[in-house]
């Protein structure tokens, strides 16, 4: 619109930034909670201390809890890639209805509200002895964590011009050579990617967790939970500010992969 | 069967059993719960379908979805725009303003929200030092908390759907329309807006469904006054152990979602590439 006015320009703007500023600066309020030296949670603090980080990391419940979540984390992110990997190579091969069918059984946890998976695998976890345990809760995250990764590793695969799989059999490779010097070394930007994913959703995940962990297998999210329900003391925001550094460590990590990935595709596109 | 299928079927199988067996197995088991209560076969739905109680907690489910869509869509209208138009450094540090949230934790951020909702939270004390109000408001533990804190989770579902229609808008509509006579508002209403209109759709589709499966933000938000139906299926699960009414919830709630989204589907020309986050 050419003759778009100032006014409505500034107006439109000053909205964007309002609402971003909604959506961003909230999520900053754990921080000034968490060096906060009261035994309640106030903002502004009246006086700030570290004292809070002293008693996360000197709580063997909270340690506990945090390392509860890397394993059940690491397990999720195994089985997701590598489940998720194969299967977007099989499904990049079927054509037609087949691969509106299996695509949508592919991403069906996304679709189906968590509240419902939580309940119905917890269900049969408890009646195969499942429940509150990190395997148990690793490979229900991994359930989660799956579509990401096939999304992910599909949109890599698109990349992959089949003609180079072609050449590389016609220059007498086996198909183990080929999937590693050429298919793996293509999508591995969208591995990762899919990697970071699955971690990410896992260690964040509390719908599941909540119900499964028991009294023995607390995720850092169930221990949240019950804090806020129980305790709510300034040791909650500590935890709290702990996920968000590492998910943006994790953010800035995915971000600075995906900029070397389209690096890496400018300096390919002459020779194509 | 050629060596090409049989190599894909082996390539599929693996992902497909895991599914089957962790995932569409527990489903259907926890589904024929609903059935096989003693009291007959639909004798689950027929209690939460007669219980004044529990037809309030779906009625507000609904009306908190509703609220929750119409302020998200009307909130992610100009940010979506200023997507669009913005160039470079402006254009980026936007984008990363809508997708750094999608990052944190859902339960971090609504942890966020009860410090500032608080009664005596610094939201409260600004409104009151503004002069707004001189009692502190309610903003915890009722719809208005649950509301604030489902729209600053679900606003980056309704915003980049919006920005992927606009910015596909061909900007020589508009001057062609300018051209022929239409004014700044006709230009928006016939030509712009129903450009738009998909990736509003899509973006509402999504938060609408979204909405109606919360879990995390009611439950902490809300608490007893404001219940949800995916907090009354949990309640039935740990609280009463009732599986059976539990399992009708959840096929209830399914059924709604899995409707909705193939209505959408056949209305709308939604995009896959929405789905990733």
């Amino acid at each position: 619109m050419t003759r778009q006015p100032l006014w409505l320009r500034i107006l439109a703007h000053a909205g964007a930034g309002l609402v971003l500023a909604f959506l961003v600066l909230p999520i900053a309020a754990v921080l000034p909670a968490s060096v906060n030296k009261a035994s309640f949670i106030i903002l502004p603090p009246t006086a700030y201390s570290m004292r809070w980080y002293g008693e996360f990391f000197l709580d063997g419940e909270w340690r506990s809890a945090l390392l509860t979540s890397l394993q059940v984390a690491v397990v999720a992110t195994i089985v997701a890639v590598v489940l998720g990997t194969i299967s977007a190579i099989g499904l990049s091969r079927v054509r037609g209805r087949w691969h509106g069918v299996l695509t949508g059984l592919f991403l069906a946890p996304m679709i189906v509200p968590v509240i419902v998976t939580a309940v119905a695998i917890y269900r049969s976890a408890l009646d195969v002895g499942l429940a509150g345990t990190v395997l148990g809760l690793g490979l229900s995250h991994a359930i989660l964590a799956l579509p990401f990764v096939v999304i992910n590793v599909g949109i890599a695969l698109r990349a992959v011009d089949p003609n180079w799989l072609r050449a590389a059999a016609g220059l007498g490779a086996g198909p183990w050579t080929i999937f590693r010097t050429v298919t793996l070394l293509n999508i591995t930007p969208g591995l990762v990617g899919g990697a970071v994913f699955s971690f990410i959703t896992s260690f964040d995940e509390v719908v599941i967790a909540v119900f499964m962990a028991g009294y023995a297998g607390k995720t850092l999210p169930v221990k949240i939970w019950e804090a806020i329900r129980i305790e709510y003391t300034p040791v909650v925001a500590v935890a709290a500010t702990l996920m968000i550094l590492l998910a943006m460590l994790l953010f800035a990590g995915a971000q600075g992969l995906s900029r070397g990935q389209t690096m890496l595709k400018k300096t390919e596109k002459p020779q194509t | 069967m050629s060596r090409h299928r049989l190599e894909t079927v082996c390539l599929l199988a693996p992902a497909l059993a895991f599914l089957l067996l962790l995932f569409v197995v527990p489903l259907a088991r926890l589904f024929s719960l609903a059935f096989t209560d003693e009291g007959g076969a639909f004798a689950t739905f027929a209690i939460l379908a007669e219980s004044e109680v529990y037809r309030r907690v779906m009625v507000n489910t609904l009306i908190v979805a509703v609220a929750v869509t119409l302020i998200t869509v009307v909130l992610a209208w100009p940010v979506a725009y200023a997507l669009s138009r913005l160039k470079g450094f402006w254009f980026a540090l936007a984008l990363y303003g809508v997708l750094f949230p999608f990052w944190i934790s859902v339960l971090v951020r609504t942890f966020s929200w009860m410090i500032l909702l608080e009664r005596n939270g610094p939201i409260n004390r600004l409104l009151q030092g503004i002069g707004v109000t001189d009692q502190p408001l309610a903003l915890l533990f009722n719809d208005t908390g649950v509301m604030i804190g489902m729209v600053h989770v679900l606003l980056p579902y309704a915003i980049m759907p919006l920005y992927a229609a606009m910015v596909r808008i061909d900007r020589r509509l508009l001057l062609a329309s300018d051209g022929l006579g239409a004014g700044l508002f006709d230009t928006f209403r016939r030509v712009y807006f129903p450009l738009a209109l998909p990736g509003l759709l899509g973006g509402a589709t999504f938060v609408f469904l979204l909405s109606l499966g919360f879990f995390i933000t009611p439950a902490l938000l809300g608490g007893a006054n404001a219940i949800t139906l995916s907090m009354l299926i949990a309640s039935f699960v740990t609280d009463r152990l009732a599986w059976s009414l539990a399992a009708a919830g959840s096929l209830v709630l399914l059924v709604v979602v899995l409707v909705l989204l193939g209505l959408a589907a056949r209305l709308l020309p939604l995009d896959k590439g929405m789905l990733a986050r």
